[in-house]
């Protein structure tokens, strides 16, 4: 059983944003949330890598390309924390314990091509957990503003 | 535009500049942009990587390829000029131990 999330105290709705599920949308979510962190330009590059990797492996692999289907996003920021949370309505997938591990250990010849998204948001975020609640999944991303800044 | 990739002659290499970002929406065209990079045995290339603003696992994908297709046709692949956000992204890929990374073209040049 995973521990219990931090809890965000006071926190602040910064987007609140709905997508097409295609690929071509998610240029448009980066301009939204470069736009709701205007003066965090590195938290905005580490929140818009993580939501095009998640966001493209539903767009490809959970919905398969199904059309007029929406993906929503939401990120909000307390003292202490930016949270990120994406609702999908595709089936049950928890990309964070489904996808294995890419070996960053081996030389060129041996480096297997894919495999790297998920990777990045579980080293760009400091929690990183999957919900299915029945209609979706429920991502949710925190991470932390106490260290790095 | 989201993403432009022109490739000009560099001395005995080629360089290539990548201007933009480089998504899943765009990936593919990056991999049709640096195909003629490989088109002829022992000639070196060059990545410039300085106007990049932004790149997914998906143009790492296409950023080892072409690393797997220069070895094959025996001939070096350097980049050079990534951001500090950029190299993050390659860092945490363990890309800078298995590629051949530079500051800008010229010091790309010398290592040839």
């Amino acid at each position: 059983m995973d521990s219990p999330l931090p809890e965000l105290r006071q926190k602040t709705l910064l987007l609140d944003y709905q997508l097409p599920a295609q690929l071509q949308e998610i240029e448009k979510l980066a301009s939204a949330v470069e736009d709701a962190l205007p003066e965090r330009s590195d938290l905005a590059f580490s929140a818009n890598l993580c939501l095009d990797e998640l966001i493209t492996n539903t767009v490809l692999h959970g919905l398969q390309g199904a059309e007029n289907r929406v993906i929503r996003v939401r990120m909000s920021m307390s003292e202490d924390w930016l949270e990120i949370i994406i609702k999908d309505d595709a089936p049950q997938f928890d990309p964070f314990v489904q996808v294995p591990p890419p070996d960053l250990d081996v030389d060129l010849d041996d480096r297997a091509v894919g495999g790297l998204g998920v990777h990045l948001v579980k080293t760009l975020m400091d929690e990183a957990r999957t919900y299915y609640d029945g209609s979706g999944n429920l991502i949710v991303l925190l991470k932390t503003l106490r260290k790095n800044t | 535009m989201a993403l432009e990739c022109t490739i000009s002659e560099f001395g005995a290499a080629r360089l290539a500049h990548v201007i933009g970002r480089v998504d899943s929406a765009t990936a593919g065209e990056l991999e049709k942009s640096l195909a003629p990079l490989f088109d002829t045995p022992g000639r070196h290339a060059i990545v410039d990587l300085s106007a990049l603003d932004y790149i997914s696992s998906a143009g790492l994908r296409i950023v080892l390829m072409s690393a797997k297709r220069a070895k094959q046709i025996q001939a070096r692949l350097i980049l050079c000029g990534m951001a500090p956000h950029v190299r993050e992204v390659f860092e945490i890929s363990g890309f800078m131990k298995i590629l051949e990374v530079t500051n800008d073209p010229a010091s790309a040049q010398a290592l040839l």
